[in-house]
């Protein structure tokens, strides 16, 4: 992808973080990096909002669920996509994280020879008309 | 000293005297009267008894009665009363009516014997001699009642499980055998019940509990049922002790509440144990991943076939997790078949396709072979996809030379028309020891080339799993140096 974007990145593993944002900043995407879901909206809430956010799930203080929520209550981050990125990986649970309203689901352990290109993806398609709307 | 006759007979004689008008208002209300019904003069005269003591269905036949003695100038009949306290009485009544000495009558004299115990004897009689035998080989509590809800049978049974001594809850009345708090309202139900017999199954109604002669409870079920005889009704009441059931009903009640917990915790734990194992995963293959993309720069021969052997060993560990989730699942019923009608052929077509490059890079001819067409399955497709890519997996990697043919076929066996999806390779062969541990978990087949082959050693162990789950089985066959044939076999249809 040629233009740079502005990538948020939740997540609360050091390690995990660190992955990520390093793969994303390799392909030349700018992460704004939270540690949990409260950090993840107080950051998304400043000018300007992210072209994409990318979330954990299970994380303390507010879960990705939650931040979601809250994100999808906020007219003015209406239009911005946000994927899921979680080791709750069995079966049954990206049906789970598509219906609580999620624009993409990758699971843990990512690999990371495709990561990039998965995220661009959904970055690509935007935010999911289909499917149901997120749990008031 | 000088005897009062007449105020002896009236106040201390057992039976109730009563001197009513002709229209029948009470005039006189003697002691015995009192002791007898419970009412006490000042509330009973100057009115009538039909209003007082007359249960509403003999009220006819007390005014026939009064008819009667007016006309004829005496009238006897034998008939149920109420007491003020809602029991019943059985009484002996005569009548006699005393003109006023020019032909009209003047007063009533009614008089009221109580023989409640005499009809309890009287049936008592009636049903030792009839029913006795019968009623002592049941195994329930037998309780019989007349009318006047006195207890004029009891089976040992019953004595015993209320905790009387023989013959001691003859003459009783019923409402002996309950809780205080419940007798009231019995009294109501009792009449209800003799004003509309029919039979009632035990269990049906409300939480009824007995009363042992020690004060203690216990929780019952009864039957009623009505039992005519030529000296009036009785109603049988079958009675059945339930503490021994309830205690069992609670004891599940609190397993299943357990066993659900317990359930609900498993689940917890499998998904937490999911997602713990695959989080320190993800940086280790991830990094692994970034480092052999070379992102952070270059690497040497040594640096990078070392991180080859860390990839590996953590792709192997991922499809460890992956597999043994699996089987816990599987173990904790937890996987859910979604069943479809299914064509074989297509779902064989897809799985080799995916798998036919894996076969040609080793150098492997590869096949379908269709003997039966448009064999149907009703089964889960990801799961019969699961096994079937598990078994040709296991094939191209024991082979090294020739070829791996998936054979489509039906197989009947008596009555049974069976499915039989095999894969037969021409690899290394199984001898007849590993053959006998082949499907339990973490088995290696013995190396001939001095190593084991990669996998998990869990692919046959959940696929054989799996196959049971879904009604089939996995059949083996193999000559050491010749070949294998392995057989997922299902119910066709």
């Amino acid at each position: 992808m040629s233009v740079a974007v502005r990538i948020l990145l939740v997540e609360d593993n050091p390690a995990n973080l660190e992955l990520v944002s390093y793969l994303l900043e390799a392909a030349g995407h700018i992460v704004l990096i939270a540690e949990d879901g409260r950090q993840g909206l107080e950051l998304a809430r400043k000018e300007p909002p992210p072209d994409l956010i990318v979330s954990d799930l299970r994380m303390p203080v507010m879960d990705g669920f939650e931040m979601l929520r809250h994100i999808r209550m906020d007219a003015t981050l209406n239009d911005v996509p946000v994927i899921a990125v979680t080791a709750f990986s069995m079966s049954g649970d990206q049906t789970r994280v598509m219906l609580a309203g999620f624009d993409g689901y990758i699971s843990k352990p990512i690999v990371p020879e495709t990561f990039v290109s998965e995220v661009e993806a959904y970055l690509k398609a935007g935010r999911r008309k289909a499917g149901p709307p997120a749990d008031p | 000293m000088a005897m009062d006759v007449c105020g002896l007979l009236l106040d201390e004689a057992p039976d109730a005297f009563v001197v009513q008008s002709p229209e029948g208002i009470v005039l006189h209300w003697s002691r015995s009267a009192e002791s007898i019904f419970g009412y006490v003069a000042n509330e009973v005269v100057g009115r009538d008894l039909l209003d007082l003591i007359v249960p509403a269905d003999r009220a006819d036949e007390e005014r026939s009665m009064r008819c009667e003695a007016l006309e004829t100038g005496f009238a006897a009949i034998e008939s149920l009363r109420r007491c003020k306290d809602g029991s019943l009485v059985f009484v002996s009544i005569s009548a006699k009516t005393v003109g006023d000495g020019q032909g009209r009558p003047q007063y009533l004299i009614v008089c009221k014997k109580d023989v409640t115990q005499l009809k309890v004897m009287r049936d008592a009689k009636l049903v030792d001699a009839r029913y006795s035998k019968l009623l002592e080989s049941m195994p329930d509590g037998i309780v019989l009642i007349n009318a006047s809800g006195r207890i004029v049978f009891a089976n040992s049974q019953a004595e015993a499980m209320f905790a009387y001594e023989a013959g001691r809850l003859r003459g009783l009345p019923v409402e002996a055998l309950l809780p205080e708090r419940l007798r009231g309202g019995h009294v109501a139900h009792r009449s209800a019940y003799f004003g509309q017999l029919r039979t009632r199954a035990m269990g049906m109604g409300l939480e009824l509990y007995g009363l042992r002669q020690d004060g203690s409870e216990f929780p019952v079920e009864i039957g009623l049922s009505p039992l005519e005889t030529g000296e009036g009704t009785l109603v049988t009441s079958a009675i059945r002790d339930i503490t021994e059931r309830k205690r069992i009903e609670r004891a599940l009640h609190e397993k299943n509440v357990e066993l659900a917990k317990a359930n609900a915790a498993k689940d917890r734990f499998l998904a937490s144990m999911s997602h713990e194992l695959r989080t320190p995963l993800n940086a280790i293959i991830g990094f692994t991943g970034t480092l052999l993309m070379k992102l952070p720069g270059p690497l040497n021969e040594v640096q990078e076939k070392q991180l080859r052997r860390v990839q590996s060993g953590g792709q192997h560990l991922l499809e460890l997790i992956n597999d043994l989730l699996d089987i816990a699942k599987i173990e904790a019923g937890k996987v859910e078949l979604v069943v479809e009608p299914l064509d074989c052929r297509t779902v064989v077509e897809d799985v080799a396709a995916t798998l036919r490059p894996a076969a040609e890079g080793k150098g492997l001819a590869f096949a379908i072979e269709v003997v039966d067409e448009s064999l149907r399955l009703s089964t889960d497709r990801r799961a019969f996809s699961q096994i079937l890519i598990n078994l040709v997996q296991n094939a191209i990697k024991f082979t090294e030379r020739g070829c791996v043919t998936i054979r489509l076929a039906r197989r009947i066996e008596g009555e049974l028309a069976l499915v039989e999806v095999s894969v037969r390779d021409t690899g290394m062969g199984i001898g007849d020891e590993d053959l006998q541990r082949l499907f339990a978990p973490f088995s290696r087949i013995t190396p001939r080339s001095g190593k084991f082959a990669e996998g998990t050693g869990l692919g046959l162990h959940l696929s054989q799993k799996l196959a049971g789950h879904m009604g089939g089985r996995i059949t083996v066959e193999s000559a050491p140096g010749v070949g294998s044939t392995f057989a997922l076999v299902l119910p066709e249809g």
